[in-house]
């Protein structure tokens, strides 16, 4: 071993330098050679069984599998050698000797692993001509449907229900050529986070129901974000197809969710592709709401606001750009902010630490509360008579709107109307979180961007170029024409935020000073 | 003659014309009874090749749905982007074709969506003649797919496969 303490090896003719203990496999990574696998995962416990990852190392008599192999000072490993080669293709062949013939009504067709290592190194042609094994479509409860014709028995799904969720339901059952995947007799997989092994499968044997036919996934559009389901803030991978939001799937942080997310984050899309949404600026007429251009609509709300105590009302999931530009107008008309968080039952992934499915179901709580709003369950309860109103894309329950009615002017901002509320005197659409720029700060103090998933709804803005032509309209110049150039503006006003700006950020967030601070301390 | 154009004298033989005219009624009289080369269309139709490239025809199962799969490798390949479709699953749980619709218009007729599929489902058919009074006619929609009769084309001889 070096001085440095890390280990040098060459891989592919690339010299490497990794911590010791680090695998092959993962030693290949750093340099960009995938070395085949199915049964080893980074976010388990490894198995070494498939032996697909096969590798030729220099001097060794035997070839090593490398996700079970620690890498040592001086080695030399070869991926694509005759003997590692001919190997593999053997293993790939054993594996398609019963896998069906399916791809073109198989959902993971286009991402399956399966599919990528056989066109890339793998038989042309199989040369068993028996009838293949046939298993029936399984359904295993939750979201998540087995097919056992396409498992390759990597036992991913199992480890993570042992080692991960600490729910065993999944075993191997039976052996040899009978052996499948067997779910404990009377459970079903409806822990709250057992869909990932949907995405841990990397074949189609474990499909999602909800996404079951829906798409072909070489036809989806991704764009990266943040999870809304709760105050985690788990990375998410957004899907659309023609503009309509399709599934999400994890996006890997070591910081935050490593490569999981809950069941219901993973199903709370379905908001996103509402159709009742607010489309165009209206002001409230003698006929009703009459839509009206943008300039008209902003000068019309500031008409109403002007001169008045403004109460904000400001959703939780909102970004910390449009809550800073709110606190703005707070501060100028010396009003007050409120939200009320939604809550749920706490669910822990015990596995992972210091990851759970949150009580407090909003993704921004933490936000809302530094930049100067009040978690209330009665948020209307500061409203006084004679206030006008600002509703930033926040329901109203039923408790809220006899508070509303002291309100002298209602403004709604937001993605749709707001629930509950009778009527508004101005309307201005706002682009939900998927369909702008922004950031999340998560329970844990760490900032992280979301981007732009898919085209607004209609004449609908995001949020912080509503507010910021709001502030403006209001004599509070905030010109702004970017979402990062709000956040800059945010982050040498707040110190809390500063030093971050969109390119600090990244796409992986950074804590804001006092929790990284406390974590330094602990 | 007063610019004296000299006249010459020649045979009756060549000059009368009832010898080519004999020759040119024996020609007509020839090609009466000689096979005809004119298609008489639409009466009568020249055959096509089994290679023809026509509109498409999506074949059926017994039971009269669609062979389609929608797994999508049609409008995929497509070079001319004239497939549109939309999966969709039926109370068995196949995957079957929610939208199939096919732009005639765009399509350039080169095959590779009956190459492609996996269920040879949509095929070209040996058939040319189309007419229709709008544009949006020339869209053939799922039900218009599986309702053509026509013969279909052979890409390759189903005995020799890979043209040995």
């Amino acid at each position: 071993m070096s001085d440095s303490g890390m280990v040098n090896l060459t891989i592919e003719g690339r010299a490497v330098s990794v911590e010791p203990g680090t695998s092959v496999l993962e030693a290949a990574k750093t340099v960009g050679v995938l070395i085949p696998h199915y049964c080893y995962h980074p976010g388990l416990p490894v198995a070494g069984s498939c032996r697909m990852c096969l590798v030729d190392v220099e001097k060794a008599p035997k070839l090593a599998p490398a996700c079970a192999t620690a890498v040592a000072e001086g080695q030399v490993i070869r991926v694509h050698t005759e003997k590692a080669r001919t190997a593999r293709k053997g293993v790939l062949e054993m594996l398609l000797i019963n896998h069906p013939l399916d791809c073109p009504i198989c959902d993971r067709s286009g991402e399956c692993e399966l599919q990528d290592f056989t066109y890339q190194e793998g038989p042309a042609e199989s040369r068993y001509r028996d009838p293949k094994r046939f298993n029936p479509v399984e359904d295993f409860g939750g979201d998540v449907v087995y097919v056992p014709n396409r498992c390759i028995l990597c036992t991913r799904c199992v480890r993570f229900m042992d080692d991960v969720a600490h729910d065993p339901v999944l075993n191997v059952e039976e052996r040899g050529d009978r052996a499948h995947i067997g779910k404990f007799e009377g459970k079903d997989l409806t822990h709250p986070w057992a869909a990932n092994v949907i995405d841990l499968c990397p074949v189609g044997a474990l499909v999602s129901k909800d996404f079951l036919n829906k798409a072909r996934v070489w036809e989806l559009d991704r764009a990266a974000s943040v999870c809304t389901g709760c105050s985690q803030g788990c990375n998410l991978v957004v899907e659309t197809r023609d503009n309509v939001v399709m599934r999400l799937k994890p996006r890997p942080n070591p910081e935050v969710n490593e490569f999981f997310i809950c069941d219901h984050g993973r199903l709370n899309y379905r908001w996103m592709n509402r159709r009742d949404r607010l489309e165009s600026p209206a002001i409230r007429g003698a006929g009703g709401y009459e839509a009206v251009d943008w300039d008209v609509a902003t000068a019309g709300a500031a008409r109403i606001l002007k001169g008045k105590r403004v109460f904000v009302l400001a959703s939780p999931n909102l970004s910390n750009e449009a809550l800073w530009l709110l606190s703005r107008l707070i501060r100028k008309s010396g009003g007050a902010g409120a939200f009320r968080m939604p809550n749920g039952s706490e669910a822990p992934l015990p596995g992972v630490v210091d990851l759970a499915l949150r009580a407090d179901r909003a993704a921004n709580g933490a936000g809302a509360e530094l930049l100067g709003m009040t978690r209330s369950e009665s948020p209307l309860g500061g409203l006084q008579a004679g206030d006008a109103l600002l509703i930033v894309d926040h329901d109203l329950a039923p408790e809220d709107v006899a508070f509303a009615g002291r309100a002298s002017a209602v403004v709604v901002a937001g993605t749709a109307m707001p629930a509950g509320l009778e009527r508004a005197d101005v309307l201005l659409p706002m682009c939900n979180v998927v369909e702008e720029d922004g950031t999340f700060t998560n329970l844990r103090g760490r900032v992280q961007r979301f981007l732009q998933a898919k085209a607004p709804s209609g004449l609908a803005r995001p949020s912080w170029y509503v507010l910021s032509g709001l502030c403006t309209a209001l004599g509070d110049s905030a010109e702004y024409f970017s979402a990062s150039a709000v956040f800059d503006a945010l982050a040498t006003e707040h110190t809390e935020f500063a030093g971050m700006s969109y390119g600090v950020l990244g796409l992986r967030g950074r804590r804001i000073a006092s929790q990284a601070d406390a974590e330094v301390r602990a | 003659m007063a610019i004296g154009v000299k006249v010459i004298e020649r045979p009756i033989a060549e000059t009368s014309y009832v010898r080519a005219a004999l020759q040119g009624m024996g020609r007509t009289l020839k090609h009466l009874f000689e096979q005809k080369v004119t298609t008489q269309y639409p009466e009568q139709k020249e055959s096509l090749s089994r290679r023809w490239r026509g509109t498409h025809r999506m074949l059926t199962t017994e039971d009269g749905k669609a062979k389609c799969v929608a797994c999508g490798l049609c409008p995929t390949i497509c070079p001319a982007n004239c497939i549109k479709l939309v999966p969709g699953e039926d109370e068995r749980g196949n995957r079957y074709p929610l939208a199939f619709e096919i732009d005639e218009f765009r399509c350039i007729f080169c095959g590779y969506c009956q190459e492609v599929c996996p269920e040879e489902a949509i095929h070209l058919g040996r058939h040319y003649e189309n007419s229709e009074y709008s544009r949006e006619g020339f869209v053939y929609d799922l039900e218009r797919l599986t309702a053509q009769t026509h013969p279909v084309c052979e890409m390759w001889d189903p005995a020799d496969p890979k043209g040995e």
